[in-house]
């Protein structure tokens, strides 16, 4: 028992201890802390000792951690290990006044210290989830206050919004089509009800609990928000892709890879770009912080990057989700009039119709005698028949007499030798065979006389 | 009609050449990088296409450039040049033709119009590929991760939804090229092997010949393989 209350209310070291963890990993840690916040590893006593005597000073930077669609999962990623890690041994330190899923506090109580912690102002909103909008925001209430609401409030309050996951950073897989929670990230959210409090976006399905400390350790070390870029994501975790950092990036660029799984290529620890891997469009280092305490991460464990880190955080719907899926295709899947299909297929059915249409159309111009270098020519333009001046009906005029002339000479003015030569075999053959006329003015022995003289194009 | 070589001045058959490799360097190693079908080649594909990538777009300002300083023939049946880009634009040759061609394509009329160099359904998509070649490279360097972050494909890749639906968009882009390379080859070779001996080889071939004053046939070209009639560019 004894041990217990010490484990749950004894001071960081204390709480270290219990949980079978060296001051030399305390100190490891902070030290992979301060790299994220772009300080060198030599800082990581700086850092312990700050976060120690923020601890000891009972100034701490109080966090409230809300949840609005969410499916808790974030905090699971913190929270559910087998024995707390120091991430989260941390991040209690840090003093978590409000949280849905972790206080021991429930009720009117547990909402009460998220107004006094309002009130007392000075502190950080972690909101997790995504932020559900439809029916005026009647979908979530909690404590009988509309979740969209209490977001409101304490944001307006607070020195810095930080919006953990995916479905916090832009609506997520709360928001995939067809969407009928109206789900938006926080910052879209904010933005509409024109509150200006700084929002951070850690993205990811579930959110890299160490990104999250790395942040709060950086804003109540030093005061300042991390470095943010387009996307609010902080540079030190947004700025590369899965691929720059991916450990099989190698085997890409020799063109090794992996196209089924359980395959001898998967066992060789191949790329998995075949099987749709989005690391190359993923904006985050999960590569480098790695998951479960530095374990291990989805590409390094076999499975392709589904790109859950890829946020937009002002256009819910372009959500990881619907952008990504299927997963283990190159490309999405595109919807038109309610059918759902790969751009591979769209484009060879146009492809292949256009194709189609060029043989079909191939055919009619063989049958009407035109593929060995088009119709005859129109003596004069139809346009110019009709319409055009005196000059234009004489140099039509002239054009017909010479295509007469041509024709009286045998001379085939459209055609290159090549055709003419098969012309010429062609009626050989008949003249050999049946002793038949040729049907062709145009293939006629020269002194033949044109019969068809009012108009070209009698080779139809 | 004849085909001279004014029709296709020396210059406008290299690019022509260039924009044919560089496109099919370009379609397969797109296609590999895409999807890559056997091992081995992603390093050399993606070196390749980033390359014939600029190729085809510096090939495409240097064809922009050369319509303005070289002169060509209004059709391939005549010998007299005027500056490139007025062949391209509309011109006084096919005015009122666009209606002309398109019923002989879908066999309303018997007759072939008569020709400036190219027909105008023909000029029309000749027109636009430029355009497809710009917007396809911009999709191209919005995705390639060392312009991805400049601002202006930044910009880019906001603007038409994010990294997939770019992929898409210069995806289709190239069966866009795909599908015009089958039009702009079977509209070609409709009317013959002359215009292809012509690009391709820089050979002439005997045919009608045209005078663009009155933009009528007045001639026939034999080109010594055949006997001459009417007017020709010998004198």
């Amino acid at each position: 028992m004894a041990e217990t209350t010490r484990t749950a209310q004894g001071s960081l070291a204390e709480r270290l201890t219990a949980n079978g963890f060296t001051r030399r990993d305390f100190l490891k840690y902070c030290g992979s802390l301060a790299v994220m916040l772009g300080l060198t590893e030599a800082m990581a006593p700086r850092v312990a000792e700050a976060i120690e005597i923020g601890e000891t000073s009972g100034k701490l930077l109080p966090v409230i951690w809300m949840e609005g669609g969410s499916c808790s999962g974030c905090t699971e990623a913190l929270a559910q290990t087998n024995t707390p890690d120091i991430p989260q041994l941390v991040l209690e330190t840090i003093s978590l006044n409000y949280s849905e899923t972790l206080s021991a506090a429930a009720g009117h109580s547990m909402e009460q210290a998220r107004k006094d912690t309002i009130e007392a102002g000075g502190y950080i909103l972690v909101y997790e989830g995504a932020v559900p909008t439809v029916y005026d925001g009647n979908v979530l209430l909690v404590g009988g206050e509309k979740g969209t609401d209490s977001l409101a409030e304490t944001a307006e309050k607070a020195d810095a919004v930080i919006a953990l996951g995916s479905c916090a950073c832009d609506g997520g897989w709360m928001a995939a089509r067809p969407n009928d929670a109206e789900a938006m990230g926080v910052q879209k959210f904010l933005e509409e009800r024109g509150i200006g409090t700084p929002v951070v976006n850690i993205p990811c399905c579930p959110a890299n609990p160490e990104w999250l400390v790395a942040v709060i350790v950086e804003y109540a070390l030093m005061g300042r928000l991390p470095e943010l870029n387009g996307k609010n994501v902080p540079v030190s975790i947004g700025n590369q892709t899965v691929h720059d950092n991916c450990p099989r990036r190698g085997h890409f660029e020799n063109g090794e890879f992996v196209y089924r799984f359980g395959s001898a290529e998967e066992a060789k620890g191949y790329c998995l770009y075949p099987l749709g891997c989005r690391g190359p469009q993923t904006f985050t280092t999960c590569p480098i912080t790695r998951w479960n305490r530095s374990t291990s991460w989805c590409v390094e464990s076999g499975a392709p990057c589904i790109g859950c880190g890829n946020i937009e955080p002002m256009h819910p719907q372009r959500n990881w989700v619907d952008e990504n899926t299927p997963f283990i295709k190159r490309h999405r899947d595109l919807s038109l009039l309610g059918f759902h299909f790969q751009p591979t297929t769209a484009a060879l059915a146009v492809s292949g119709l256009v194709v189609a249409a060029l043989v079909v159309h191939g055919v009619g111009m063989k049958v009407a005698g035109r593929v060995d270098g088009g119709a005859d020519f129109e003596p004069e333009r139809r346009w110019d028949v009709k319409h055009g001046t005196e000059d234009a009906h004489k140099a039509g005029a002239r054009a017909a007499a010479l295509y007469d002339e041509l024709d009286a000479k045998g001379l085939e003015p459209k055609n290159i030798d090549r055709f003419k030569k098969i012309r010429a075999a062609k009626k050989a053959r008949r003249a050999q065979g049946e002793e038949k006329p040729p049907a062709n003015p145009a293939d006629a022995p020269a002194d033949a006389a044109p019969t068809d003289t009012a108009e070209k194009g009698g080779d139809e | 009609m004849a085909h001279y070589r004014e029709a296709h001045p020396l210059p406008f058959v290299i690019t022509h050449w260039v924009n044919l490799i560089a496109m099919i360097i370009l379609i397969l190693s797109g296609i590999y990088i895409h999807f890559p079908f056997f091992g081995g080649f992603m390093g050399i594909a993606r070196g390749f296409h980033v390359f014939f990538g600029a190729v085809l777009i510096i090939n495409c300002i240097v064809r922009i450039i050369g319509a303005f300083i070289v002169k060509s023939a209004p059709a391939p049946g005549t010998r007299e040049v005027v500056r490139d880009v007025w062949t391209w634009l509309p011109q006084r040759d096919n005015r009122h033709q666009l209606w002309a061609w398109i019923s002989y394509y879908l066999f309303l009329r018997r007759d072939h119009p008569i020709a400036a160099k190219l027909g105008v359904p023909q000029k029309i998509v000749y027109l636009l590929i430029p355009l497809l070649i710009f917007f396809t490279g911009f999709t191209g360097f919005c995705l390639w991760g060392t312009t991805a972050s400049w601002p202006v494909f930044a910009w880019g890749l906001e603007v038409m939804g994010g990294a997939m639906k770019v992929r898409i968009i210069h995806y289709f882009c190239m069966w866009a090229f795909i599908v015009f390379m089958c039009i702009h080859v079977y509209l070609s070779l409709i009317e013959g092997a002359s215009p292809a001996t012509l690009i391709f080889f820089w050979k002439e071939t005997p045919g009608l010949v045209y005078d663009p004053k009155t933009m009528n046939i007045v001639g026939f070209d034999g080109m010594g393989k055949e006997p001459d009639v009417g007017e020709t560019f010998k004198e």
